[in-house]
């Protein structure tokens, strides 16, 4: 079986990788390159917990190919505080407690992330809906929708 | 999962490849079906032919006719501008495909050829009277979609066609559609039943010039309610009417029992939702007309 040669651009850093075609970007991420905050868990799509950002859109991980990603670009939940400062997700999922076991919020804060890019002043249904493919089985979804609000008020006070 | 990657540049080269590998490749657009049944070993192709360098592929045109790629997303079908008024339902459909993840990705193209008796957005092009684009390596052939889908994952599609585009006619005036979809859940749900509706009242808005009615998820394919349509035709819409129409509706529907429902209680969600998506669009050809 052939191998691949792809470059992702990861967190912002260019990767050349060598891959079998029928590697997920989850394989990828998780085994070839260490990146393991983004968890893996359903492999069908029904969770979440694998949702990386490619080229801003929030996508799972575990039924996209490496190979769809050739020349795009990734955000995993690694790459996204800033020289060692917490992303205000992340600063706000932790100040609302909305971590329980805290195997879904990397999923949930990605979804979140790319969800605000486009909407910054949505409501609590919006929110919920946002990350209606995201799943919590700590059922933690309250404090999380009031995190992801917590931020969008927060940057619309600043702007 | 194992196989041979190929990325086509062009449609040519893509149907090309479509034709040497015949049964033993696959087109990938998303891939949000595709992959999942590749690792359920489901489907097992010994070459994948991704479509992603094909240009020209993920346009909708509504200018006139509607013209919607194979590559949109569902997420593009969303968005469009153009779908927000009579058009609704294809918004309504496509916006309760799977989570936001899959809709970035999933495509209308794959959606239709995937032929799951659930899909979401094939009723409602049903209704729109719509017509599938095939290109193979003897050329392009046209088929109504209603033709099109033979049954549950079967399509008319032959392996070495790829599925280029869907299109439909624009709306008459005083037309409107709607989409309803019953899960046991809101969201992340695979249909239990799906009804889409498309109405044409006369000027005055009472009486019924053409309808369309498509359910999803109660038979091994995508049905048109034909006899409830033509009922519909030239009657004035009452609520008697439409109770009568969703009787018929029932009539044409085969549905089965199994982890989501039971094939009584689809009945009953036909039965219910039919006059509900109808009346939906009788008030939307209203709304539009003041």
């Amino acid at each position: 079986m052939s191998k691949l040669a792809l470059t992702l651009t990861i967190n912002g850093e260019r990767h050349e990788i060598l891959t079998e075609p029928h590697r997920t970007l989850l394989d990828v991420l998780r085994a070839d390159l260490g990146l393991t905050g983004t968890k893996e868990n359903c492999l069908e799509a029904e969770c979440g917990v694998c949702t990386v950002l490619l080229d801003g859109a929030a996508v799972n991980a575990c039924i996209l190919l490496a190979a769809q990603c050739q020349g795009r670009a990734v955000l995993t939940i690694e790459g996204l505080a800033r020289h060692g400062d917490l992303h205000p997700l992340q600063r706000a999922f932790i100040d609302h407690g909305a971590v329980q076991c805290g195997y879904c919020i990397p999923g949930m804060i990605l979804s979140a992330q790319a969800y605000l890019q486009e909407h910054p002043s949505p409501t609590e249904d919006d929110v919920r809906a946002a990350l209606a493919g995201n799943l919590c089985r700590c059922t933690g979804y309250q404090k999380i929708a009031e995190a992801v609000l917590a931020v969008a008020r927060d940057r619309s006070a600043r702007r | 999962m194992s196989f041979e990657y190929h990325e086509p540049t062009s449609l040519a080269e893509a149907v090309a490849l479509g034709a040497r590998f015949g049964d033993d490749g696959r087109f990938l657009a998303g891939g949000t079906d595709l992959i999942i049944q590749m690792h359920r070993g489901k489907l097992r192709p010994r070459h994948v032919v991704s479509l992603h360098r094909v240009s020209g592929l993920d346009a909708i045109d509504a200018n006139g006719a509607v013209h919607v790629g194979a590559l949109v997303t569902h997420r593009a079908l969303e968005r469009f501008p153009a779908f927000r008024g009579p058009l609704r339902a294809l918004v309504e459909g496509a916006e309760v495909v799977g989570g936001h993840q899959v809709r970035n990705v999933g495509t209308v193209g794959g959606n239709i050829v995937n032929a799951s008796p659930a899909a979401d957005v094939v009723p409602v092009l049903l209704t729109l009277d719509a017509s599938v684009t095939c290109l193979g390596p003897g050329g392009e052939r046209t088929l109504r979609l209603e033709d099109f889908l033979i049954g549950s994952g079967r399509t008319a599609r032959r392996p070495d066609e790829l599925l280029t585009g869907v299109r439909f006619a624009g709306l008459a005036p005083q037309s409107a559609t709607a989409f309803l979809k019953a899960g046991r859940r809101r969201a992340m749900e695979i249909s239990v039943v799906c009804v889409a509706g498309r109405l044409t009242l006369d000027a005055s808005g009472e009486r019924c010039l053409e309808a369309r009615i498509a359910l999803g998820a109660v038979a091994p394919r995508t049905l048109r309610a034909h006899e409830a349509e033509r009922f519909l035709e030239h009657r004035a819409l009452t609520a008697e009417t439409l109770r009568e129409a969703a009787e018929l509706a029932v009539a044409a529907c085969q549905p089965i029992s199994d982890v989501r429902a039971s094939a009584r209680y689809r009945r009953l969600l036909v039965e219910t939702l039919v006059p509900r998506v109808l009346a939906r669009c009788v008030e939307r050809v209203r709304e539009q007309a003041s």
